[in-house]
């Protein structure tokens, strides 16, 4: 499951940014882009046959423009940038659940929760991620982690 | 025919979604139109032609569920096509949504669902060649 989910998120977030954002993934990552701080992240939770959660991280500049992009607008205000990033975190994860089994249909997905600073510190205690990937642009850089609840528990009992 | 569309939404993020998202579907668009919420988008109904509206329920002034039953007390708006995409997950919300004669899709939403409900609710199915 591990190998397909990876290969789903990675195909499910480079399509959303190039069909919503008009953006598009630059193969190689820059020296520069490794060591940027993070500027914001949502959340998406889901709940079906299982659980878990999507975290959308972005870094240099990326926060603003995935807005400015959706809006066509340079200047995005506050609440346009948090709301397209937890969009943007909405439609992925829309995407990866039909993946778990059951498709669509058969999962709850909660609306997008914007992470401050603080509390991301705290989500990021909870486990670590199924799968993550990291998509460079010129405009930043975005990680995308995929937890499914209890999914690393599971298999360290089977050992 | 191409379709003259409402997308009411106080986000505006999410109304340039939706028109990014209704550009994917491949369907014959005409005339899109935008409202913030319920009572700007009666007033874009008054004076516009519009074939199908995208309608929110959680919204400032005048919420969707209060703008659809003022279209379905107007005769001239009582069959119009409304679809409202939301993360609403109350069976009882989502009901009164149905009973109110509009479609209800759950966010996320994807061009294929999208177009598959268009299709349904308005009888086109001409796609864009362009």
């Amino acid at each position: 499951m591990k190998t397909k989910i990876k290969k789903v998120l990675e195909e499910a977030a480079i399509s959303t940014f190039e069909d919503i954002c008009f953006m598009y993934a630059v193969p190689e990552l820059k020296e520069i882009q490794n060591n940027l701080k993070m500027e914001a992240a949502a959340e998406v939770k889901y709940h079906g046959d299982y659980t878990g959660k999507l975290l959308i991280e972005t870094r240099g500049g990326l926060f603003s423009a995935i807005a400015a992009n959706i809006l066509s607008n340079d200047i995005p205000t506050p609440r346009q940038k948090r709301d397209a990033l937890g969009e943007i975190a909405n439609i992925i994860c829309g995407n990866i659940v039909t993946c778990l089994g059951r498709g669509e249909q058969g999962y709850k997905i909660e609306s997008p929760k914007f992470l401050k600073k603080d509390m991301l510190g705290k989500e990021e205690q909870q486990g670590k991620p199924l799968s993550e990937i990291t998509l460079n642009f010129n405009e930043g850089r975005a990680d995308v982690k995929f937890f499914v609840d209890g999914y690393f528990d599971a298999k360290e009992k089977k050992k | 025919m191409a379709l003259n569309i409402l997308v009411v939404d106080d986000s505006s993020v999410m109304r340039s979604i939706i028109i990014k998202t209704l550009r994917l579907t491949g369907l014959s668009l005409g005339d899109i139109w935008e409202a913030e919420n319920g009572e700007e988008g009666l007033r874009h109904l008054q004076e516009k032609w519009i074939d199908l509206a995208f309608v929110d329920i959680h919204m400032p002034v005048m919420d969707g569920n209060e703008m659809i039953s003022h279209l379905r007390e107007n005769d001239q708006y009582e069959n119009l096509p409304v679809i409202v995409i939301s993360s609403e997950s109350d069976p009882g919300k989502i009901e009164m949504i149905h009973k109110q004669g509009a479609t209800f899709i759950h966010k996320p939403f994807k061009p294929e669902i999208l177009k598959e409900v268009i299709i349904a609710v308005t009888g086109v199915s001409n796609e864009d060649k362009d």
